[in-house]
Parts: C-alpha cells; sequence; structure tokens
C-alpha cells in the first residue's frame, strides 16, 4: 500500500486503536477511569486533526484503497468528521453518569469505538460486503451499549428489544443485498451502478430487484427508525443508559444515512425514480406520528425518542428531495446536501439535549420523568439555558442551528417541481410548528415550575461541561455562520453525483 | 442437484419467510433468536445458488457465506448474552413478560 492509502484509512485506523487502547489500558491499569477518559479524549482530537488534515491534502479528490472496497472522498471525511465529533461528545458526557452506577469505563469507551469506527467505514465503503459488515460492525457494539447496565432491569429489557428487532432487520437488509449482488454480478458499488444503468429502464424492474429494492428499504427504514419500523426505538432509547440514549440517538441514525447514501444514492441510483413513492409516504408518517406521540410523553428519555423519530422524517425529506429531482441536476444535490447538513446540525443539538439530561442525572435516583426538570431555570440557571438553547434550535427558531437544517430541507423539496414534494414541504412545516409545543414544554416546566423540596444542588463535572460548552458553541455557530458547513456538505454531494 | 436457479431461490425465499414468521410468532427470546439465525441462512443459500449458477460470482460466492456466516456467529454471541442478562433479572425468556415501559 503506498503512503496516500496509508493516509486515506488514517482516521479509521487511528479509532480502531484506540479502541484497542482501551483495552490494553485497563488490563495494564485496571479502574482507572480517568486515565482511560483523559486518553480517548486526546486520542479522539488527535483523530479530528488527523481526519482535517487527510481532508485538506486530498482535496476534492478521491482515493480508493483495498482494490476500490474503501474510498476517501469528501463524503468520508465529512462523515468521519461528524462520527469523531459525536463519539468525542459521548465520551465527555459519559464518566459523570457511569461512575456513580459503578459502571466500567474502559469497556465502555472501546465498545463505543468499535461502533464508531464501523459508522466510520460505513461511511466510506463502496462494496456491498463491507457495507454490510460495517453495519454489523456498528449495531453489535450498539446492542452491548444498550444493555449496558446489566443489573438494570430496564437497560437489558432495552437491549434485547434493540437486539431482536436490529437482527431481525438486519436479516432483511441482508436479504435484500444478495439479490442485488445476484442481479448484478458483482459488489463493486461503481459496477452495481454500471449494469443498473445499462438497462436503462428497458427492463426497469423484474420481480428479484423489485425484491431485493423493497427489502433493502425495509432494513434502512428499521436501522433509521422510520415509522412503521420504529418500534423499537422508544424502549431501546428510554432503557438505556442516558449517555448511551445520546449517542444512539444520533451515531447509528446518521450512520444509517451514510449507508443509505452509499447504497441507494451511490448504487441503485438509476432506480431512484421507482423509489420516490415510498420515501415521500415513509417522511410524512414518520415525521408526523414521530412527533404525534412525542406530545404524550411525560418521560424525557422517551419524549426524545419519539421527537428523534420525526428527526428522520425531516431528514428523509431531503432524500425524497433528491430522488424526485431529475438526474444530474442542481435540485438533486441540494437534496443531499440538505441531508448532510441536517445530520450535522441535528447531531450536535440533540446530543446536547441529552447532556444536560445526564448532567442532571450524576446523582443516582434522579428519574426521567419531566418533573424532574422542574425550577431548573432557578436551581441552575446556566444549565436551564443550555437546555433552553438546545430545545429551541430543536424547535427550529432562527439564528440556531436547527432552523437553517429545516430551512434548507423545505427549500430544497420546494425546488423540485413536484406535487408530492410540495405536498411534504408543507407537512414538515406543520409538523415543525406542532413539535414546538412538546419542546416548549420543557421550557415552561423549566422556568415556571415549582421544584419538589428535596431536589440537591445540581453539580455538573468539568468534563460535562466541556462537552456541553462544545455542542451550545456549535449549535449556535452554525446557525449564525452555516457557511462553511454548507461548502463542506456541497463538496460531499457532489462527491457523490 | 435441481438445474434451475429459480428453484433454490424459491426454496431459499420460503426458509427466509419461514424464519420471519417464527420471529413474529414465538414469543421466547431464544426462539426469536434461531429464527433469525434461519433467515440469515436462507440468505446463505441465496448466495451459494448465486456462485453456484453464475459463473463469473462462483469465486466470491464462497467467500462472502464465509463472512456472513462469522457476523450470525458474532450476533449470536451478542445476543445470548442479552438474553442471559435479561434472564438473571427477570427470570423468564418470554418476550412478552418484559414490559416494565410505558407503551
Amino acid at each position: 500500500m503506498s503512503a496516500q492509502e496509508w493516509l486515506a484509512i488514517g482516521p479509521l485506523l487511528a479509532v480502531f486503536a484506540l479502541a484497542m487502547l482501551a483495552v490494553v489500558l485497563d488490563i495494564a491499569r485496571p479502574g482507572r477511569d480517568r486515565l482511560v477518559t483523559g486518553v480517548m479524549v486526546v486520542g479522539l482530537l488527535g483523530a479530528i486533526a488527523l481526519t482535517g488534515y487527510t481532508a485538506w491534502y486530498f482535496g476534492g479528490g478521491e482515493v480508493e484503497v483495498f482494490g476500490g472496497a474503501y474510498v476517501r472522498d469528501a463524503l468520508t471525511s465529512f462523515l468521519d468528521l461528524l462520527f469523531l465529533s459525536i463519539a468525542l461528545l459521548t465520551i465527555l458526557f459519559s464518566p459523570d453518569y457511569l461512575h456513580p452506577r459503578r459502571l466500567p469505563m474502559a469497556e465502555y469507551a472501546s465498545t463505543l469505538m468499535f461502533a464508531i469506527s464501523g459508522a466510520m467505514l460505513l461511511g466510506a465503503a463502496r462494496d456491498l460486503l463491507v457495507l454490510f459488515l460495517a453495519l454489523e460492525l456498528l449495531v453489535l457494539p450498539g446492542y452491548m451499549l444498550a444493555g449496558y447496565a446489566k443489573r438494570d432491569g430496564l437497560s437489558t429489557e432495552g437491549a434485547i428489544k434493540y437486539f431482536l428487532l436490529g437482527s431481525f432487520s438486519s436479516a432483511i437488509f441482508l436479504f435484500g443485498l444478495a439479490l442485488v449482488w445476484g442481479f448484478a454480478g458483482s459488489t463493486r458499488i461503481p459496477e452495481v451502478a454500471a449494469v443498473l444503468t445499462s438497462l436503462d429502464g428497458a427492463v426497469s424492474l423484474t420481480p428479484a430487484l423489485t425484491m431485493g429494492l423493497a427489502l433493502l428499504t425495509a432494513g434502512v427504514a428499521f436501522k433509521i427508525a422510520a415509522v412503521p419500523f420504529h418500534y423499537w426505538t422508544p424502549d431501546a432509547y428510554q432503557g438505556s443508559p442516558t449517555p448511551v440514549t445520546g449517542y444512539l440517538s444520533v451515531g447509528p441514525k446518521v450512520a444509517a444515512f451514510a449507508l443509505i447514501l452509499r447504497l441507494f444514492v451511490d448504487a441503485l441510483a438509476p432506480l431512484k425514480a421507482d423509489w420516490v413513492p415510498f420515501i415521500v409516504v415513509l417522511a410524512a408518517l414518520t415525521m408526523t406520528l414521530g412527533n404525534l406521540v412525542a406530545l404524550t410523553q411525560d418521560n424525557i428519555k422517551r419524549m426524545l425518542a419519539y421527537s428523534s423519530i420525526a428527526h428522520t422524517g425531516y431528514i428523509l425529506v431531503g432524500l425524497a428531495a433528491y430522488a424526485a429531482a431529475p438526474p444530474g441536476s442542481d435540485t438533486e444535490r441540494a437534496g443531499l446536501e440538505a441531508l448532510l447538513f441536517y445530520s450535522a446540525a441535528y447531531s450536535f443539538m440533540n446530543l446536547g439535549a441529552f447532556a444536560v439530561v445526564t448532567a442532571l442525572q450524576k446523582r443516582t435516583g434522579v428519574t426521567s420523568q419531566i418533573t424532574t426538570f422542574a425550577g431548573l431555570g432557578r436551581r441552575a440557571p446556566l444549565l436551564g439555558a443550555l437546555m433552553f438553547l438546545f430545545l429551541l434550535s430543536l424547535t427550529g427558531i432562527p439564528p440556531l442551528a436547527g432552523f437553517w437544517a429545516k430551512a434548507y430541507v423545505i427549500i430544497a423539496a420546494v425546488q423540485v417541481d413536484s406535487p408530492w414534494l410540495i405536498g411534504l414541504a408543507v407537512l414538515t412545516v406543520l409538523n415543525a410548528a406542532a413539535a414546538a409545543f412538546y419542546y416548549l414544554r420543557i421550557a415552561v416546566v423549566m422556568y415556571m415550575g415549582e421544584p419538589s423540596e428535596q431536589t440537591a444542588p445540581v453539580q455538573v463535572g468539568r468534563l460535562v461541561s466541556a462537552g456541553l460548552v462544545l455542542s451550545a458553541v456549535a449549535t449556535i455557530l452554525i446557525g449564525l455562520v452555516p457557511g462553511p458547513v454548507i461548502a463542506f456538505a456541497q463538496e460531499a454531494a457532489r462527491a457523490l453525483l | 442437484m435441481s438445474q434451475s436457479l429459480d428453484a433454490y431461490l424459491v426454496l431459499a425465499s420460503l426458509l427466509f419467510c419461514i424464519g420471519t414468521f417464527g420471529f413474529l410468532a414465538r414469543r421466547n427470546a431464544i426462539a426469536m433468536l434461531m429464527s433469525i439465525e434461519l433467515m440469515i441462512n436462507a440468505v446463505n443459500l441465496v448466495i451459494v445458488a448465486f456462485g453456484a449458477f453464475t459463473p463469473e460470482l462462483a469465486d466470491r460466492a464462497s467467500v462472502i457465506a464465509l463472512i456472513v456466516m462469522a457476523v450470525a456467529a458474532a450476533e449470536a454471541t451478542v445476543g445470548l448474552a442479552i438474553v442471559i442478562a435479561i434472564y438473571r433479572n427477570r427470570r423468564t425468556p418470554l418476550v412478552d413478560e418484559y414490559h416494565s415501559m410505558r407503551e
């Protein structure tokens, strides 16, 4: 392998090395949680710097490694940076939750790093088999993390539901993959795309290919938690340890969208016109049902779980805009840009919201009921203000990140000259308005509610504060100066088309 | 050995459907895990059948089938570990009994 190829896979190798290092550290110096946390934070910062350097070094070009199974282009770099930031923030929030509950940090960090390496591989795969392997590398550690508090009935209950439905969907996805592979005669994504393009709509959909496409769509819909494939989400999110819930709500979700970009946009693009009605219906159902059920929730983790389902719906609008736009047009690219930008904005604001919940649960015994937020605005003004900021961003209030994310998705949908997409854009606006009710309900509880008498003062650790500041700065900066992120997303979308 | 690829694909689809039915109908976590294994094995049959009937896929099919088996084994390991963990908490493998979180 040439030096260039080593550099291209550098970030991925760095995360693998970190995962191993966490285990080795735990063997050499057992129980030194702070040491492990420190090493992980430094290592992840290094990996982020390395990814940044790699992205700058290769510019807009692309490098193929392992005979074309792995590709480093602008999309890979965009997703790598996003996944590494998610990992960094999750690591910053976790010790304050794990330590009081006597959960070991080293195994947690190692499992998380393996999951992140799977996500990074998923964003770079150009081979159907590598895509499947990366998907499994992403989800298997995810099941373990969900059940990490193994003596806690809720955690294991969430884990088993996540596991059973997750592996069920993996099997469905794999069956679709095998059919597409047998039809196209190659696992390489460019070759699959070439075979499908050569059909040129003449033999548009054979039964086997239709079935393959349907199974792939169902499998992926499970992974992104789109309605009606979302049943595992609320229980998995509510049961998991809170920092894990934060990770699960962004990491696997964005990674599943990376899978969609590599599989459906890269390989199956010639079939995209047949796919539009499904995505439109899926997006409409997902955001509407997610928001409606979120309105009735009293548990904050469960509420944010349904809210994350609604956000999946918004991201799917970007995908629908891509699929409905004529091939090779600017609108086609706008849809993908909106999808990528939304993923980035959503990751930071949603992780931030979960970080506040984690910070409150530093003391064991604090539940996830919304009432625990009562009077937070007075008990801990700064924490309350940060939560308010994340909630405003999730609602989509300008000038925060969430506003631009929704705006881009809606603009991308309106630009496509199709009644389906116009309808979807209108529905998105209505949904965003409905979502304000339950987001701002928390704000009302925070600022108007009376704290119960035995509430102890909230203490926020240094690491959590750093993570909170990072998420808040990202949420504000992406909102005030969206330019650089948009430029990066544009470059990433261009790499794909 | 049948000379028709379709016959094998139909057989594999049937196996896959039996697995899907088992997953949806059985309420025992272990039985559900076994149903998932059945689905994955059906996929392996598809892969091997494609390899046997399509010359250009012949050399790759067995490699892919082996990798899929390895992944299935890893998945079963994680799954059984989670089942054991929840069995210790709840003393039952029946998923219907796992309902401590609100619907």
